[in-house]
């Protein structure tokens, strides 16, 4: 039965092919930027928890500002904080502390030298134990007697001009290259160059004060049972709450919701031109059914029921919110690959991966439908409450 | 062969244009056996189209019995209405109403798509009608591709689709020249010879000769139930 139905909505399509495809493309834009925004957002999703995972949920960050204040970066805020009573406490297996500058930066020999202002990241002793898997590309970390020792990010010997082994000055104090980084996912590690704590202390300032302090929870303690035990040692020490404590979890939480809160709005916006596209199904189907409607007089006289024609109309226009669906989801996937395909090649990063996922093939395609079917509704059903007799003598 | 097909009594439908009434059929009543080939004859606005509608419950009266196969058709619903037509009559009108985007196989299918017949059936018996009406090799023509003899042909078959009791035309031979038409009427006299009875509405006396039984409508009446006269 269905298909005799959708063999005969198929004829009447094909018929009116122009007015038809002008039709489905107004679906299939809609449809395309609902999936690639979707899918472009499950992208960054996945890019995020796959970060997050090399981090490892061992660990626990500290930086300044309560609760009220909130998170402002890790360039804008800095605090003093006791590493060694955090070190102290039991299930605590390495603290590291980090402090974001920015410095000005000299490389290079003249005539070909390059100056100017870099990220430059000072990084305690810690550091290297807490992110274990913190890879190096080329060279080695600085160790306790590598005073003035740097290690590049990924892209800074293209900006500086300066390789593994060479020399380059922040702010007049000259530093030996000994390693580089390899690629990090934080996009802000390939851009910065790192030195000792010690080091950033002695040279631009700020003695005693960290942006931000890692700590790495031994095997066989709670992450997030460490966190509340941390805070609450400091909160003790500090006799106020004048920072945060989150869990690797608390961020990936934090940061998925804000790119489901991104995914939504853009998805809503996606979701007017479905709108639209629906609508132009809507003025297809009542164009249709008026041409047609001697068509329906016939088949009233034969023999179909108001139900019968009205589910003609219906599959009609379904089919072609389906066909529109199919094509923007095809077109909403590829898009999604140029962007993954755009940020490797244009950002050099790999963290944006494709990956199709099923739902949101069959959710799209669904959804078209049922958009496609709900805007014949209406032209469905005046086609089905067309008296036959009148149907028969219009011209 | 006395079973009654039709009974109409005191049969009125009055259409309200704006303010004004018109009253189509005025008190029409009549009746027709089964095998019967009755021609409805009067000029245009006569109000045979209206009865016409009625007789093949396309439309119910403003007052007035309708009974169809013994049962009165006015308290039916529009489902109802659709499953008689479907079942028990088939139409053939003057400018055939195919539906132009199928094939004429697809259009005589049509009547038995909504009757919910499976795919190979429909098609055998599809074929089979056209075979009869001499389209055998027309099978995958489209309306445009026939001639107004062809078509009205085609449209005999879809009419015949679900082996109706009853066959009703409304100016079959209207738009065709004199040779086609008379092809059309000796199909719609042999039908009847088969026993399906057969109502012919006409203004043109030369097809209502075909008829075995003739009335004439004027200004929605009835003038004369015509005697029965013998071809």
């Amino acid at each position: 039965m269905i298909r005799d139905y959708l063999g005969l909505a198929l004829r009447s399509m094909r018929h009116r092919q122009k007015r038809s495809w002008l039709t489905i493309i107004g679906i299939l834009i809609g449809i395309t930027a609902v999936v690639a925004l979707v899918s472009l957002g499950q992208s960054m999703q996945r890019a995020v928890n796959k970060q997050f995972e090399q981090f490892g949920y061992n660990l626990i960050t500290i930086y300044p500002g309560g609760l009220r204040g909130g998170y402002r970066g890790p360039y804008s805020a800095t605090f003093e904080i006791d590493t060694a009573l955090i070190a102290g406490i039991e299930g605590v297996e390495a603290v590291g502390a980090m402090l974001y500058k920015s410095a000005y930066v000299k490389g290079g020999e003249p005539p070909d030298q390059v100056e100017g202002f870099l990220p430059v990241i000072g990084l305690s002793p810690g550091i290297a134990r807490v992110f274990s898997q913190f890879k190096l590309e080329q060279g080695r970390f600085f160790t306790e007697t590598d005073r003035y020792g740097a290690i590049f990010g990924k892209n800074v010997p293209k900006d500086l001009g300066v390789e593994v082994g060479g020399k380059l000055e922040i702010e007049g104090q000259p530093f030996e290259v000994l390693g580089l980084l390899a690629e990090s996912g934080a996009g802000d590690n390939n851009n910065a160059i790192f030195i000792p704590l010690e080091t950033i202390w002695e040279v631009l300032g700020d003695r005693g004060k960290v942006s931000m302090v890692w700590v790495k929870v031994s095997q066989g303690y709670d992450a997030k049972q460490m966190a509340e035990r941390v805070k609450a040692r400091l909160k003790e020490a500090r006799g106020k709450e004048d920072f945060s404590v989150q869990t690797i979890e608390d961020l990936q939480k934090l940061i998925g919701q804000a790119i489901g809160i991104l995914q939504a709005f853009l998805g809503g916006i996606a979701g007017i031109s479905l709108l639209v596209g629906g609508i132009g199904v809507m003025n297809t189907m009542y164009t249709a059914v008026l041409e047609r409607t001697r068509e329906i007089g016939v088949m009233k006289a034969v023999g179909a029921k108001d139900s019968q024609v009205m589910w003609l109309f219906l599959i009609e226009s379904g089919l072609m919110g389906l066909v529109g669906g199919a094509i923007g989801t095809a077109l909403g996937l590829g898009m999604d690959i140029l962007a993954v395909v755009i940020t490797k090649r244009f950002i050099q990063t790999n963290v944006l991966e494709f990956g199709i996922s099923a739902w949101l093939v069959f959710g799209a395609l669904a959804f078209s439908f049922v958009v496609g079917a709900l805007s014949g509704l209406l032209p469905a059903r005046s086609a089905a409450k067309l008296k036959p007799v009148e149907a028969l003598r219009y011209e | 062969m006395n079973n009654r097909l039709i009974e109409l009594r005191e049969v009125w439908k009055t259409y309200r244009l704006g303010k004004v009434e018109v009253h189509a059929l005025r008190g029409v009543s009549l009746s027709l056996e089964e095998g019967e080939f009755l021609a409805v004859m009067g000029p245009s606005g006569s109000g045979k189209s209206t009865l016409m509608h009625l007789m093949g419950c396309l439309d119910l009266p403003t007052s007035g019995t309708i009974l169809f196969a013994g049962a009165d058709i006015s308290g039916l619903k529009s489902a109802e209405l659709a499953e008689i037509r479907g079942r028990q009559i088939g139409f053939v009108f003057q400018t055939f109403n195919l539906v132009h985007t199928l094939t004429a196989l697809e259009n005589v299918e049509l009547p038995m798509v909504f009757q919910g017949s499976g795919r190979s059936t429909r098609r055998a018996r599809a074929a089979e009608l056209l075979e009869r009406v001499g389209l055998a090799d027309r099978l995958h023509h489209r309306p445009s591709e026939l001639s107004g003899g062809e078509q009205q042909r085609v449209a005999i078959a879809r009419a015949l689709a679900n082996d109706p009791k009853l066959i009703l035309c409304d100016e079959p031979t209207g738009n065709l020249d004199s040779a086609a038409g008379e092809k059309i009427l000796e199909t719609l006299k042999g039908l009847n010879e088969e026993g399906r009875t057969v109502i012919l509405v006409t203004h043109d006396p030369e097809a209502a000769a075909y008829a075995k039984r003739r009335v004439q409508l004027r200004d929605g009446q009835m003038v004369e139930a015509a005697k029965e006269i013998l071809r």
